[in-house]
Protein backbone atom coordinates (compact mmCIF):
# COMPACT_ATOMS: atom_id res chain seq x y z
CA UNK A 1 0.00 0.00 0.00
CA UNK A 2 1.21 3.49 -0.83
CA UNK A 3 1.74 5.66 2.24
CA UNK A 4 2.26 9.41 2.17
CA UNK A 5 2.96 12.56 4.15
CA UNK A 6 0.65 14.82 2.15
CA UNK A 7 -1.60 15.61 5.12
CA UNK A 8 1.33 16.31 7.43
CA UNK A 9 3.12 18.62 5.00
CA UNK A 10 -0.09 20.32 3.93
CA UNK A 11 -0.79 21.16 7.57
CA UNK A 12 2.78 22.41 8.01
CA UNK A 13 2.30 24.94 5.21
CA UNK A 14 -1.20 25.82 6.38
CA UNK A 15 -2.94 24.72 3.21
CA UNK A 16 -6.47 23.38 3.14
CA UNK A 17 -7.22 20.46 0.83
CA UNK A 18 -8.86 22.94 -1.54
CA UNK A 19 -5.76 25.21 -1.54
CA UNK A 20 -3.49 22.31 -2.39
CA UNK A 21 -5.97 20.99 -4.95
CA UNK A 22 -5.95 24.37 -6.72
CA UNK A 23 -2.16 24.46 -6.76
CA UNK A 24 -1.88 21.08 -8.45
CA UNK A 25 -5.06 21.47 -10.51
CA UNK A 26 -7.21 18.71 -8.98
CA UNK A 27 -10.36 18.69 -6.86
CA UNK A 28 -10.33 18.81 -3.07
CA UNK A 29 -11.77 15.30 -3.07
CA UNK A 30 -8.76 13.93 -4.92
CA UNK A 31 -6.44 15.38 -2.28
CA UNK A 32 -8.62 13.72 0.37
CA UNK A 33 -8.45 10.35 -1.46
CA UNK A 34 -4.65 10.57 -1.64
CA UNK A 35 -4.32 11.47 2.04
CA UNK A 36 -6.53 8.56 3.06
CA UNK A 37 -4.55 6.21 0.81
CA UNK A 38 -7.65 5.41 -1.23
CA UNK A 39 -5.97 6.45 -4.43
CA UNK A 40 -2.40 6.29 -5.73
CA UNK A 41 -1.67 9.39 -7.81
CA UNK A 42 0.05 9.31 -11.18
CA UNK A 43 3.72 10.21 -11.48
CA UNK A 44 2.77 13.62 -12.89
CA UNK A 45 0.47 14.42 -9.98
CA UNK A 46 3.01 13.07 -7.46
CA UNK A 47 5.65 15.41 -8.89
CA UNK A 48 3.24 18.35 -8.78
CA UNK A 49 2.35 17.57 -5.16
CA UNK A 50 5.99 17.24 -4.18
CA UNK A 51 6.72 20.61 -5.78
CA UNK A 52 3.75 22.29 -4.08
CA UNK A 53 4.79 20.85 -0.71
CA UNK A 54 8.47 21.73 -1.28
CA UNK A 55 9.79 18.23 -0.99
CA UNK A 56 10.65 15.36 -3.32
CA UNK A 57 8.51 12.40 -4.33
CA UNK A 58 10.57 9.91 -2.31
CA UNK A 59 9.94 11.84 0.88
CA UNK A 60 6.28 12.32 0.10
CA UNK A 61 5.34 8.78 -0.93
CA UNK A 62 6.64 5.36 0.03
CA UNK A 63 5.45 1.77 0.00
CA UNK A 64 4.30 0.29 3.30
CA UNK A 65 6.45 -2.80 2.72
CA UNK A 66 9.57 -0.58 2.35
CA UNK A 67 8.80 0.86 5.76
CA UNK A 68 8.68 -2.66 7.20
CA UNK A 69 12.02 -3.55 5.55
CA UNK A 70 13.67 -0.51 7.07
CA UNK A 71 12.59 -1.47 10.62
CA UNK B 1 -20.13 18.00 -4.09
CA UNK B 2 -23.41 16.55 -2.84
CA UNK B 3 -25.21 19.43 -4.53
CA UNK B 4 -23.50 18.64 -7.84
CA UNK B 5 -26.29 17.66 -10.22
CA UNK B 6 -24.13 14.89 -11.71
CA UNK B 7 -24.07 13.24 -8.28
CA UNK B 8 -27.82 13.54 -7.93
CA UNK B 9 -28.42 12.22 -11.44
CA UNK B 10 -28.61 8.51 -10.41
CA UNK B 11 -31.21 9.45 -7.78
CA UNK B 12 -33.32 11.16 -10.44
CA UNK B 13 -33.06 8.11 -12.67
CA UNK B 14 -34.12 5.91 -9.75
CA UNK B 15 -37.10 8.21 -9.19
CA UNK B 16 -38.12 7.98 -12.85
CA UNK B 17 -37.81 4.19 -12.73
CA UNK B 18 -40.10 4.03 -9.68
CA UNK B 19 -42.66 6.21 -11.48
CA UNK B 20 -42.43 3.97 -14.53
CA UNK B 21 -43.00 0.97 -12.26
CA UNK B 22 -46.08 2.67 -10.79
CA UNK B 23 -47.40 3.33 -14.28
CA UNK B 24 -46.71 -0.26 -15.28
CA UNK B 25 -48.57 -1.51 -12.22
CA UNK B 26 -51.49 0.75 -13.11
CA UNK B 27 -51.80 -0.41 -16.67
CA UNK B 28 -50.89 -4.06 -16.06
CA UNK B 29 -54.21 -5.15 -14.68
CA UNK B 30 -56.90 -3.68 -16.91
CA UNK B 31 -59.90 -5.62 -18.06
CA UNK B 32 -59.52 -6.18 -21.76
CA UNK B 33 -62.33 -7.15 -24.07
CA UNK B 34 -61.51 -7.92 -27.66
CA UNK B 35 -64.24 -8.63 -30.15
CA UNK B 36 -63.06 -9.84 -33.51
CA UNK B 37 -65.91 -11.22 -35.54
CA UNK B 38 -67.05 -10.92 -39.13
CA UNK B 39 -69.46 -8.14 -38.20
CA UNK B 40 -67.59 -6.36 -35.45
CA UNK B 41 -64.10 -5.50 -34.41
CA UNK B 42 -63.60 -3.73 -31.10
CA UNK B 43 -61.08 -3.37 -28.31
CA UNK B 44 -62.20 -2.28 -24.83
CA UNK B 45 -59.75 -1.49 -22.06
CA UNK B 46 -61.08 -0.80 -18.56
CA UNK B 47 -58.88 0.36 -15.74
CA UNK B 48 -59.97 -0.43 -12.17
CA UNK B 49 -59.98 2.35 -9.53
CA UNK B 50 -56.61 1.37 -8.03
CA UNK B 51 -54.99 0.68 -11.40
CA UNK B 52 -56.36 3.95 -12.74
CA UNK B 53 -55.09 5.86 -9.73
CA UNK B 54 -51.58 4.43 -10.19
CA UNK B 55 -51.54 5.01 -13.94
CA UNK B 56 -52.87 8.58 -13.85
CA UNK B 57 -50.93 9.40 -10.68
CA UNK B 58 -47.73 8.16 -12.30
CA UNK B 59 -48.28 10.31 -15.40
CA UNK B 60 -48.91 13.42 -13.29
CA UNK B 61 -45.92 12.65 -11.07
CA UNK B 62 -43.76 12.03 -14.14
CA UNK B 63 -44.54 15.44 -15.62
CA UNK B 64 -43.99 17.20 -12.28
CA UNK B 65 -40.64 15.43 -11.88
CA UNK B 66 -39.67 16.31 -15.44
CA UNK B 67 -40.29 20.02 -14.74
CA UNK B 68 -38.11 19.96 -11.58
CA UNK B 69 -35.49 17.78 -13.32
CA UNK B 70 -35.10 20.15 -16.27
CA UNK B 71 -35.02 23.19 -13.97
CA UNK B 72 -32.16 21.58 -12.02
CA UNK B 73 -30.42 20.59 -15.24
CA UNK B 74 -30.63 24.15 -16.60
CA UNK B 75 -29.32 25.52 -13.29
CA UNK B 76 -26.38 23.12 -13.41
CA UNK B 77 -25.55 24.05 -17.01
CA UNK B 78 -25.72 27.75 -16.16
CA UNK B 79 -23.39 27.28 -13.18
CA UNK B 80 -21.01 24.94 -15.03
CA UNK B 81 -20.73 26.15 -18.62
CA UNK B 82 -17.64 23.98 -19.18
CA UNK B 83 -19.36 20.83 -17.88
CA UNK B 84 -22.79 21.06 -19.45
CA UNK B 85 -25.11 18.07 -19.34
CA UNK B 86 -27.09 17.35 -22.46
CA UNK B 87 -30.85 16.84 -22.14
CA UNK B 88 -30.50 13.53 -23.98
CA UNK B 89 -27.01 12.36 -23.05
CA UNK B 90 -25.46 9.34 -24.75
CA UNK B 91 -22.65 9.11 -22.23
CA UNK B 92 -23.98 8.80 -18.64
CA UNK B 93 -23.66 12.28 -17.08
CA UNK B 94 -23.10 10.78 -13.61
CA UNK B 95 -19.49 9.97 -14.56
CA UNK B 96 -17.26 12.28 -12.53
CA UNK B 97 -14.04 12.81 -14.43
CA UNK B 98 -12.67 16.22 -13.49
CA UNK B 99 -9.31 14.73 -12.56
CA UNK B 100 -7.57 11.40 -11.99
CA UNK B 101 -8.93 10.98 -8.44
CA UNK B 102 -12.54 11.43 -9.54
CA UNK B 103 -11.95 9.17 -12.55
CA UNK B 104 -10.63 6.55 -10.14
CA UNK B 105 -13.80 6.49 -8.00
CA UNK B 106 -16.02 6.60 -11.10
CA UNK B 107 -14.16 3.55 -12.40
CA UNK B 108 -14.59 1.74 -9.07
CA UNK B 109 -18.33 2.47 -9.04
CA UNK B 110 -18.69 1.45 -12.70
CA UNK B 111 -16.85 -1.81 -12.00
CA UNK B 112 -19.28 -2.64 -9.20
CA UNK B 113 -22.22 -1.96 -11.50
CA UNK B 114 -20.63 -4.07 -14.26
CA UNK B 115 -20.14 -6.95 -11.80
CA UNK B 116 -23.78 -6.73 -10.81
CA UNK B 117 -24.95 -6.60 -14.42
CA UNK B 118 -22.75 -9.52 -15.46
CA UNK B 119 -24.72 -11.93 -13.28
CA UNK B 120 -28.10 -10.22 -13.05
CA UNK B 121 -28.69 -10.05 -16.82
CA UNK B 122 -28.16 -13.81 -17.44
CA UNK B 123 -30.42 -14.52 -14.45
CA UNK B 124 -33.03 -12.20 -15.90
CA UNK B 125 -32.78 -13.96 -19.25
CA UNK B 126 -33.39 -17.33 -17.56
CA UNK B 127 -36.28 -15.83 -15.59
CA UNK B 128 -37.80 -14.42 -18.78
CA UNK B 129 -37.43 -17.77 -20.60
CA UNK B 130 -38.89 -20.04 -17.96
CA UNK B 131 -41.07 -17.75 -15.88
CA UNK B 132 -44.67 -18.90 -15.61
CA UNK B 133 -45.65 -15.30 -14.97
CA UNK B 134 -46.88 -12.86 -17.56
CA UNK B 135 -44.58 -10.61 -19.56
CA UNK B 136 -45.26 -7.74 -17.19
CA UNK B 137 -43.21 -9.42 -14.44
CA UNK B 138 -40.20 -9.56 -16.75
CA UNK B 139 -40.57 -5.83 -17.35
CA UNK B 140 -40.80 -5.29 -13.58
CA UNK B 141 -37.62 -7.37 -13.14
CA UNK B 142 -35.82 -5.18 -15.72
CA UNK B 143 -36.89 -2.07 -13.80
CA UNK B 144 -35.66 -3.57 -10.52
CA UNK B 145 -32.26 -4.32 -12.09
CA UNK B 146 -32.03 -0.77 -13.44
CA UNK B 147 -32.98 0.58 -10.02
CA UNK B 148 -30.33 -1.53 -8.24
CA UNK B 149 -27.73 -0.55 -10.85
CA UNK B 150 -28.19 3.16 -10.12
CA UNK B 151 -28.32 2.40 -6.38
CA UNK B 152 -24.95 0.61 -6.48
CA UNK B 153 -23.37 3.43 -8.48
CA UNK B 154 -24.73 6.18 -6.22
CA UNK B 155 -23.78 4.37 -3.01
CA UNK B 156 -20.21 3.81 -4.16
CA UNK B 157 -19.68 7.42 -5.30
CA UNK B 158 -21.29 8.82 -2.17
CA UNK B 159 -19.13 6.64 0.07
CA UNK B 160 -16.05 8.43 -1.26
CA UNK B 161 -17.40 11.94 -1.50
CA UNK B 162 -17.99 13.20 1.98
CA UNK B 163 -18.01 16.92 2.40
CA UNK B 164 -15.64 17.43 5.33
CA UNK B 165 -12.83 19.84 4.45
CA UNK B 166 -9.63 19.78 6.46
Amino acid sequence: MLKNRVKELRARYGFTQSDLGKQVNVTRQTIAFIEKGEFSPSITLSLKLAKALQTNVNDLFWLEEDEEHEK
Amino acid sequence: MKSDFRMQYPLWMMGFIVVLGMFLFGVSSPTTTIVNSEREQSFLLELGPIGGLFAIGAVILYFLMMIVFYTQLKRHNKKNPSEKISIFPIRPPEYLEQDEGMTHITRKASQKVYTFMSWSLPLLAVFAMFSPFTRIYTVFAILVIALIQYGIYYREIRKHLKEEDE
